[in-house]
């Protein structure tokens, strides 16, 4: 049986603790998806980022920018009972899709050091990534066992974070 | 601004027609043989669906993107299906796994892109200049989303104006999208009378 399956687009965040469910974010270019992953408790969450920074921009959706989703993730994934000291971060995506002209630093590039950046000031360990270079990538979360899949185009999903089930309970 | 109305999207269709007739004439003179276009498309549209809008996000797809710059920024994408591609490379004489594929389709995209603006560009009285093509092969939604995300600072609706040209006899079809920055929009608004 297929397992339910939450598409994450282009500045949208979603937060799960369902077991057999699965976050993801299909065909990522320069936008980078955050994985963020309470193991313990079974808990992840994705953000489709899509630019670093907000500069005080007063938006219909905050959820596009860095420095934005992720403090709202952040809150979305205490609220279902994750604990922030125990979240670690995955980051796939951020690639320049076309080689043009480098007018300063690609887009892609920069929203990756924005999101390390906000992670590092959060104190969030990055466990793995797939990013930069010059093609496509689609991530998939699972949410029961934190096991995070990347797959390029025309390639098969390969495992980017192992899965792991816990048997302890929390308190 | 950041919704459009019924009228203004009328408007905005009938400059991606005529544009992308101009650009299916020069498609034509390119090939040597007839091209024809769709009765084009006018969205508004959240960007979490515009990608869906333009396909499935995981498709391979080959994109040619030319930057616009001047009165009005923005950006012009092609989509070919690499078949499509394919077949585009041997109509120019070239071979699809050659090295210059790749440039002969930047060429393509350069042709038809650059008619398409200057005819935007003629209608409206603004000056507008293509950027030279960049050409990839991936994932729809990687590809477009990208384009995208050069629009986004300023808003979170992206206009895509959407036509089809089809090569006839060659089951072989470009999909055209013009995805103008937020400011370029209303200007093109505002030289229609419609701002």
């Amino acid at each position: 049986m297929a397992a339910l399956e939450t598409m994450v687009r282009m500045g949208e965040l979603a937060v799960s603790s369902a077991p057999g469910h699965k976050l993801a974010s299909l065909g990522l270019g320069s936008c980078i998806g955050l994985a963020l992953l309470d193991r313990r408790m079974g808990i992840a969450g994705l953000a489709h980022i899509v630019l670093p920074q907000s500069q005080g921009h007063a938006q219909d959706n905050p959820r596009k920018f860095a420095d934005l989703a992720i403090p709202e993730m952040l809150s979305e994934l205490e609220g279902i009972g994750a604990h922030r000291i125990r979240l670690e971060a995955v980051l796939v995506g951020g690639a320049a899709m076309f080689a043009v002209a480098a007018a300063g630093l690609e887009v892609g590039q920069r929203n990756e050091e924005a999101v390390r950046d906000i992670l590092r000031s959060v104190r969030i360990p990055v466990v793995a990534t797939a990013t930069g270079g010059t093609r496509g990538r689609t991530i998939r979360v699972d949410v029961a066992s934190s096991e995070v899949t990347v797959r390029e185009a025309g390639g098969k999903d390969s495992e980017l974070l192992a899965g792991s089930r816990t048997l302890e309970v929390a308190a | 601004m950041s919704q459009y109305t019924e009228l203004q999207l009328d408007a905005l269709r009938e400059l991606a027609n005529i544009g992308s007739g101009t650009a299916s004439t020069a498609l034509s003179g390119l090939l040597g043989r007839p091209v024809d276009i769709s009765v084009p498309k006018a969205e508004a549209l959240p960007f979490a669906e515009a990608v869906e809008a333009a396909g499935d996000a995981e498709a391979e797809i080959t994109g040619i993107v030319l930057g616009l710059i001047g009165d009005m920024n923005g950006t012009v994408l092609l989509l070919v299906p690499p078949p499509d591609a394919d077949k585009l490379c041997r109509m120019l004489g070239v071979e699809p796994d050659d090295e210059f594929a790749l440039s002969a389709l930047g060429e393509i995209g350069n042709i038809v892109g650059s008619s398409y603006i200057n005819a935007l560009a003629s209608m409206t009285g603004m000056e507008i200049e293509p950027t030279p093509p960049a050409t990839a092969t991936d994932f729809l939604g990687a590809i477009v989303e990208t384009v995208l995300a050069g629009a986004a600072m300023n808003g979170d609706v992206a206009l895509m104006l959407d036509s089809n040209l089809v090569v006839e006899r060659e089951d072989c079809s470009i999909s055209f999208l013009l995805v103008p920055d937020q400011g370029g929009v209303d200007l093109l608004l505002s030289r229609l009378g419609l701002a």
